[in-house]
């Protein structure tokens, strides 16, 4: 999860470095010798995988050391595009990310706007709730929910059933199941993402909000024309991760919870990934639906940055 | 909790004398609905995990008599104390040396302007880009060829470098006082004594903040883990979960049980250092 506390609005430029520590035209072996221990490690498990990734998919293996590996051109991007299974996997990977949206980005961000004036003991208590699910494991946030909304006995069945809405199978009935585990995705985000929105709300320079009310502006007239641009380069961010990693944080829950049932109903591209990779153990098909899932996510990852710099508003 | 000890009379004032307490109260309920959603589950874990076996299903809030029955059967069943201390190593370890790689590789960046240097942070930066699902197969066959199948060293070393670390350390460090370090430059102090005496004991701040970012997502990490493990008492506590609640998938009451266990280092370190971890978090996803 760590991943979404990525700074990656930070435009990956490399920023001017001190005067003082230059060393232009000399060769030194000393920075390489600092730089090998984390190189080396993300040569050796990112990017010499990421190539045999991209090399195996051209190939048909079955993931047995002893097998050999056939060379097959294409084929398999041809056969994965014509799966129905694949394109089931796509739109599901679509349906998180949009399903996300509401709790990793729209619902913190007017919650935070709204409860900004919530001073002292109370707001530093329901900053401390808010927080937890982001801690707590996806195994275990995948089991408590498993239980709360269990079929026979889990509370919030039990509750509906009380109220009169009868039985939902949660997890079980193909028409819920991709909602419900948007649902658990999105409640480890939301109470974090209104602590991002509430802090980056909190930093606008309360001067603007002055001015534009001694200008008769309305509330809603200052939150459109001065806290949203404000909070621009926020919700950048939290859209971008939610784009980039909302389909990668539901993969725990699917695999404890559904295994991409009911009726293929949950599963999604990197669940796909998987499923091809170490259940049916075709590194092939596994591989070229990888690179397919990468080339698209780089190609979202490039647009996404082009809007940081194109639209976020910095106040300088 | 609805009693704000001290009203905010700048805000009353703000909306107008009379929808101020309206408006205060309806900003409470939102709250209190977020932190309810929040943290109900983790309290019903809790609540369940204390009830004896005839009384699991019943929906009272609290246990009418608790009892510890629930955790002496998971501890007896499952190896979770084994598991307990081997996520505990590999968490600590991956934190360690998270820490260690990111300064080195943060400290070349900061310290030496080379040609490549621009090339390097990029590579560093979209090593992040890349879906780990992505790169899995090739990973696990090397890991089976160095024979880190089945080990802890297996489940720390791919993560004992991540470009998350570098960057966070990287910010940290471009701004520290470069007078500093180049005063001790020509003092004749070498480059490895500067970084351990004059930049680490300023990096404190930083330092922490990753080392808690790192713990705590190696703790919940279960991808790669479920990809290496193949017994359960060579593996982390998150594995341990999963098995377990496919072999005993109904017993709700140790299921709790172990998931409060599985949490509960979290939760404690969460308790203790509570503004400290709501900060670290922060402040690596705000710029």
């Amino acid at each position: 999860m760590t991943d979404i506390q990525a700074d990656l609005a930070r435009p990956l430029t490399l920023a001017r470095v001190p005067a003082a520590a230059r060393q232009r035209g000399t060769f030194t072996v000393q920075p390489w010798l600092y730089l090998a221990p984390a190189l080396c490690l993300l040569m050796m498990w990112t990017y010499v995988p990421l190539v045999e990734a991209f090399q195996l998919s051209f190939y048909q293996w079955n993931m047995l050391p002893t097998a050999p590996q056939r060379y097959v051109g294409l084929t398999n991007y041809q056969r994965l595009f014509a799966l129905p299974e694949m394109r089931a996997a796509l739109w599901n990977t679509l349906f998180y990310i949009l399903g996300l949206f509401p709790m990793s980005v729209i619902i913190p961000l007017f919650v935070a706007i709204w409860t900004q004036d919530l001073e002292g003991r109370a707001r530093t208590i329901y900053r401390a709730l808010i927080f937890v699910p982001m801690i707590v494991a996806p195994v275990v946030a995948a089991i408590l929910w498993r239980w709360l909304l269990n079929e026979d006995q889990g509370l919030i069945t039990l509750g509906l059933e009380t109220v009169g809405l009868g039985r939902i199978g949660f997890l079980t009935d193909p028409k819920y199941a991709l909602a419900t585990l948007t649902w658990i995705t999105g409640w480890k985000l939301i109470g974090f993402s209104t602590l991002l929105f509430s802090a980056a709300n909190a930093g606008i320079n309360p001067s603007y909000i002055e001015a534009a009310r001694i200008d008769g502006a309305s509330r809603w007239g200052i939150i459109r024309d001065i806290r949203l641009p404000l909070l621009s380069p926020t919700i950048l961010l939290l859209s971008m991760m939610t784009i980039l990693f909302g389909a990668q944080w539901s993969f725990a829950y699917i695999n404890v919870l559904t295994n991409g049932g009911p009726l293929k109903s949950t599963t999604n591209i990197f669940y796909l990934l998987w499923e091809y990779g170490f259940q049916t153990m075709s590194a092939g098909w596994s591989s070229a639906a990888g690179m397919i899932a990468f080339a698209g996510f780089a190609v979202i990852a490039a647009g996404c940055m082009w809007l940081t710099k194109r639209f976020a508003v910095y106040d300088n | 909790m609805t009693i704000d000890a001290s009203p905010d009379l700048a805000s009353l004032a703000s909306a107008g004398p009379k929808s101020g307490g309206v408006r205060r109260l309806a900003v409470h309920a939102v709250m209190i609905v977020l932190s309810f959603l929040s943290i109900f589950p983790i309290y019903w874990m809790i609540v369940t995990s204390l009830r004896p076996e005839n009384e699991i299903f019943s929906t009272s809030l609290w246990p009418s008599n608790p009892s510890l029955e629930n955790y002496v059967f998971v501890l007896t069943r499952i190896p979770m104390i084994g598991m307990l201390i081997n996520t505990t190593i590999v968490s600590a370890a991956t934190a360690l040396l998270q820490v260690v790689t990111g300064l080195f590789a943060a400290y070349a960046l900061v310290r030496w302007r080379m040609r490549l240097s621009g090339v390097i942070h990029g590579l560093i930066a979209l090593s992040w880009l890349v879906p780990f699902q992505v790169t899995m197969i090739p990973n696990y066959v090397l890991a089976s060829r160095l024979g880190l199948l089945d080990t802890l060293t297996g489940l720390i070393v791919p993560n004992a470098a991540h470009a998350f670390a570098i960057l966070l350390l990287y910010n940290a460090m471009r701004s520290f006082p470069t007078e500093i370090l180049e005063a001790a430059r020509i003092d004749g102090a070498r480059s490895w004594k500067i970084l351990w005496q004059i930049v680490v004991p300023n990096m404190g701040a930083p330092i922490a903040s990753l080392s808690i970012i790192a713990f705590i997502s190696a703790w919940n990490e279960y991808f790669w883990p479920l990809l290496l493990s193949r017994k359960p008492e060579n593996s982390v506590v998150q594995i341990g979960l999963q098995m377990f609640m496919t072999q005993e998938g109904n017993l709700w009451g140790p299921l709790m049980a172990a998931s409060a266990l599985a949490s509960l280092p979290i939760l404690i370190i969460y308790l203790v250092l509570q503004r400290h971890v709501i900060e670290s978090f922060m402040k690596s996803g705000i710029r």
